[in-house]
């Protein structure tokens, strides 16, 4: 319970015993020991009340002790209190009289406050609790979501590492100066999937320059088989986004590209304003009459999965073929 | 001389292969192919002694390519990809180069070709018994004359035993492909088709009708119309997958 609470409470039982002990004309200073002697005794169940019903809820077949253990405690205090001031007045037979006229009249008050101290110690216990668990789940959620984002970010296809070490292998003695320059891209390519910040936004300009980085190293490989064509207008460069979202977008088209057709493979990129939304598409050529040997592959779900982590959504990334073209387009929330 | 071609999607990569093999005056090179369609048509029209090939290329891959072949050459694979050795060990491949590879290694694999290629083994020795490659797969490569048809395994109504071949039923017509049943079985889902007799594979979506045609055996109707026999280990079987 709040800090505040029992002071306040014991505060507001003795000013109440005392005005009351007044109106039934005691005396000012025999009507004050009565009264703060009786709220100590209140705050003193009260205390022991919270702690018992704060850290033990009972439950089933210990239901009554909720019920019993006030009882009892009211009972005890009032006992203490009519011993204690017949002790102290020893001899003043009007108070006497007047202490245990109204003996049982106190009891049930207690008991009454005491069990409602104890109801009430138990909810709030509950609730605490409840929070507690709440809190805990909401960071352990956080914690694997950002294990889990992480995680998907570096998902590097092997492959692609090994064969664009295989083509800078072949590059080393026919052209060693276009192996240096893959080299450097390659490192930096690699880099940027290790990034460390990795949970802050970047400008689609840098997405862009990195996604450009990419395709340079596959230009490398397929040679001339592969064309990408970028049509996104100046203006939408500074948006921000998740670092990482496109590129995987962009090496799924490729991959299915170069694999699903023979020949040449041109993927669309553009990007413009759809409402609310940063629209990107990219598409690939598609044969509607094969079967991709690994259907859609992991590059898209990751995706799927990161947009759901992020933003709590599934419908951003929408994906088919149109006619002889494999299109996916992702939406992602800006211009609020 | 032995006359070689190599098969790979990549320039860059088809160009080491190249270049280290330049270091053995006895091989030729007839061609350098960029896919498995350029890659059948050369084997066929060359027969060259030894290949190199790779896997992950455009439609169709080097193992589906093999496998479309009569007569296939020595072949040593070249991929990234080391998920493939154990299939391509299964092909009886000659080697398998895990790419990037040295030149130490490429010639460790030219050697053990050369060792077989001395004793004549290599000379259409290593044929390769790609029928027992048991690898789910989504789709069938067939080829009809010289063209590759590409079927998704969904697409076919049944399979039917013909020999040395399986006859491939789909509704737009009928492919055969050099393959044994019993492999066949093992490469499909068995959720999806099911084996309902010694010459015949259904695909369970199809089913319209089981009825009894004599005693112990069924006839299973198909949607495309066709009624296929069915032996009574077959129909057990069918009864269990179908949960009836």
């Amino acid at each position: 319970m709040g800090k505040w609470i029992i002071p306040g409470a014991g505060v507001i039982w003795l000013l109440g015993c005392f005005l009351l002990l007044i109106e039934y004309d005691l005396e000012t200073e025999v009507a004050l020991l009565d009264s703060v002697f009786f709220s100590l005794i209140f705050l003193g169940g009260v205390f022991v009340l919270d702690r018992v019903f704060g850290l033990f809820a009972p439950k089933g077949k210990n239901v009554w002790l909720l019920f019993a253990v006030p009882f009892f405690l009211s009972l005890m205090g009032v006992l203490v209190h009519f011993y204690g001031l017949s002790w102290w007045y020893e001899g003043e037979e009007v108070y006497l009289g007047f202490l245990s006229s109204n003996f049982y009249l106190r009891w049930a008050i207690l008991a009454l406050a005491e069990q409602l101290v104890s109801v009430l110690a138990l909810v709030v216990s509950k609730l605490e609790r409840q929070e507690e668990i709440q809190k805990r789940e909401a960071q352990m959620l956080q914690l694997s979501k950002d294990a889990e984002l992480a995680q998907l970010r570096q998902q590097l296809q092997p492959h692609f590492l090994f064969n664009s070490l295989n083509s800078i292998n072949a590059l080393v003695i026919s052209q060693p100066q276009k192996a240096r320059e893959m080299v450097l891209q390659l490192s930096e390519f690699l880099r940027g999937t290790i990034r460390k910040d990795s949970q802050t936004w970047i400008s689609l300009e840098e997405e862009l320059n990195y996604l450009k980085l990419y395709l340079q190293i596959e230009r490398v490989r397929f040679g001339h088989r592969l064309e990408v064509d970028f049509e996104v207008d100046q203006e939408f460069l500074s948006i921000k986004l998740p670092q990482l979202l496109i590129q995987p977008l962009v090496e799924n088209a490729i991959k299915h590209g170069l694999y699903g057709v023979t020949g040449n493979v041109k993927i669309g990129i553009s990007g413009k304003k759809e409402g609310s939304y940063f629209l990107l598409e990219v598409d690939n050529p598609f044969d509607p009459e094969s079967t991709s040997a690994e259907g859609t592959g992991f590059g898209l779900s990751s995706v799927e999965r990161r947009l759901f982590l992020l933003f709590g959504r599934t419908d951003l990334l929408e994906y088919g073929p149109e006619g002889n073209l494999f299109r996916v387009k992702l939406k992602i929330p800006q211009f609020q | 001389m032995i006359r070689t071609i190599i098969i790979d999607d990549e320039p860059l990569a088809a160009s080491i292969v190249q270049e280290f093999l330049a270091e053995f005056p006895q091989f030729q090179i007839l061609e350098v192919c960029q896919d498995g369609f350029q890659g059948l048509k050369a084997i066929q029209q060359h027969k060259p002694d030894l290949i190199f090939l790779d896997v992950q290329m455009p439609k169709i891959t080097g193992f589906e390519m093999l496998e479309l072949l009569d007569e296939p050459p020595a072949v040593i694979f070249t991929t990234a990809f080391d998920q493939y050795a154990l299939k391509a060990f299964d092909a009886k491949a000659m080697d398998y180069l895990l790419k990037p590879f040295s030149q130490a290694r490429f010639k460790q694999a030219i050697d053990r070709f050369l060792e077989s290629w001395e004793i004549g083994k290599a000379e259409r020795g290593a044929e390769p018994e790609l029928s027992q490659l048991a690898e789910k797969s989504n789709r069938l490569v067939v080829r009809v004359k010289n063209d590759i048809k590409i079927i998704p395994i969904q697409d076919v109504a049944f399979f039917e035993a013909e020999d040395d071949y399986i006859s491939i039923h789909t509704p737009s017509g009928k492919y055969l492909k050099k393959m044994t049943m019993k492999t066949l079985e093992e490469t499909l889902d068995p959720g999806k088709f099911a084996r309902v007799h010694r010459s015949y594979i259904i695909n369970l979506n199809g089913i319209t009708g089981i009825e009894t045609y004599e005693r112990d055996t069924y006839l299973v109707k198909l949607r495309g119309g066709q009624q296929i026999p069915v032996s009574k280990t077959g129909y057990s079987k069918l009864r269990q997958v179908l949960g009836m």
